[in-house]
């Protein structure tokens, strides 16, 4: 008799914090979210080729919607068969992602879409090339630096990535993008073959990026 | 699922697109002597025991005591003149016997960049070629507007 009405007792509470539970609206942050792409300063310490740096930011509007940029800064050393060239500038991209995943309770974690348009201005040196001969008769060899300043490129792209909050407001952020170049400002006599914030350029003007983040959320409201 | 179908697809994307680089464009022009018969300037006639080298170098290894009636030379694409020597012997292989002759080509150089993989090539403009007194009997044309191509002879040798 006692045993039964303990367990009755006890059933009570439970079911009125579920009812409670119904009731609560998780708030999430809305802030501005400012962060750093550290893929790249590791490239660079691997990979003596190449400099960059990358500031990113973005804000969220809605539940699903934020706004985003980056701006950054990148030089590569491009060697090819034929040529030795080098490229340097400086980058914005502007768009927005759309978070496509459903969060338990008051997580912000994200699997998002984003796309961006991006612009350089950058300036590319031809540093030495040879001429392609087909044979070895003949040296072929040229080493005459001639810079081309001024470049510039403008290009959209999609982008696909994920956010996850780490620590409290911290989050990693990892994504790939791919890019379509729109018009891009070729030396004379020459090819642009690394555009900043592009990457190299293929053939069929279509470019990818890589961009690994870490970003810190200054929460201006919850809602 | 929908998820791990649109990563495939992006990482196809991602692979699936470097055409440049292998180098398939047409690169810095040979220049294509075709060798004729002098009594009988329609018909091809063979060079014989042919050996072609250009001044101060080595002979050009696919051009080394070979019987053949076209070749293909390269032009030095960072000087504005070639000279080159052609040795023939019709009769045997006896040093006695080879007869020499000399091909001067002067011309402009061009540079045109090609893509990434194929870099830049040379064509040659206002192209002159002068031969010396030996076995050549004459050839023509003696001046080329310019060279961008291998498609057909650009001089053709009587002899």
């Amino acid at each position: 008799m006692v045993l039964v009405s303990t367990s009755m007792y006890a059933q009570k509470p439970l079911e009125n914090k579920a009812a409670e539970k119904d009731s609560i609206v998780y708030k999430t942050p809305y802030g501005l979210r400012l962060g750093v792409d550290i893929s790249k300063p590791i490239k660079a310490m691997f990979d003596d080729t190449y400099k960059g740096f990358e500031l990113v930011g973005d804000y969220r509007l809605t539940k699903n919607f934020y706004l985003a940029a980056e701006i950054g800064f990148e030089e590569e050393t491009t060697k090819e068969d034929f040529t030795s060239s080098f490229s340097k500038g400086n980058y914005i991209r502007i768009g927005g992602n759309f978070n496509l995943y459903k969060n338990w309770l008051d997580m912000t974690n994200e699997i998002f879409f984003g796309f961006r348009y991006g612009f350089s201005t950058f300036d590319q040196t031809l540093n030495n090339y040879s001429i392609n001969t087909g044979n070895s008769y003949f040296p072929t060899s040229i080493i005459s630096s001639r810079t081309e300043t001024g470049l510039n490129a403008h290009w959209t792209e999609l982008i696909l990535g994920i956010k996850v909050e780490t620590l409290k407001n911290v989050y990693i952020s990892a994504s790939m993008s791919y890019k379509i170049m729109m018009s891009l400002k070729e030396p004379s006599n020459f090819k642009t073959l690394f555009a900043p914030g592009f990457n190299r350029v293929f053939l069929n003007k279509a470019g990818f990026g890589f961009n690994y983040t870490i970003s810190y959320t200054i929460p201006f409201n919850k809602k | 699922m929908k998820k791990i179908g649109f990563l495939f697809i992006f990482s196809l994307l991602i692979f699936a697109c470097e055409k440049d680089d292998f180098c398939t464009e047409a690169i810095t022009p040979n220049l294509v002597l075709r060798f004729y018969d002098n009594a009988n300037q329609t018909e091809f006639k063979n060079a014989e025991r042919l050996s072609v080298w250009a001044d101060g170098k080595d002979t050009l290894a696919d051009y080394t005591s070979v019987t053949l009636d076209s070749i293909a030379i390269p032009l030095d694409p960072l000087n504005t003149q070639t000279i080159y020597n052609f040795k023939i012997n019709s009769v045997d292989g006896n040093l006695a016997n080879n007869q020499i002759d000399q091909l001067t080509i002067n011309y402009d150089i061009e540079e045109v960049y090609v893509s990434r993989s194929c870099g830049f090539k040379v064509i040659f403009n206002n192209v002159t070629v002068t031969s010396g007194t030996g076995w050549i009997q004459s050839f023509t044309p003696s001046s080329i507007t310019t060279i961008n191509n291998e498609s057909s002879a650009h001089v053709q040798i009587f002899h």
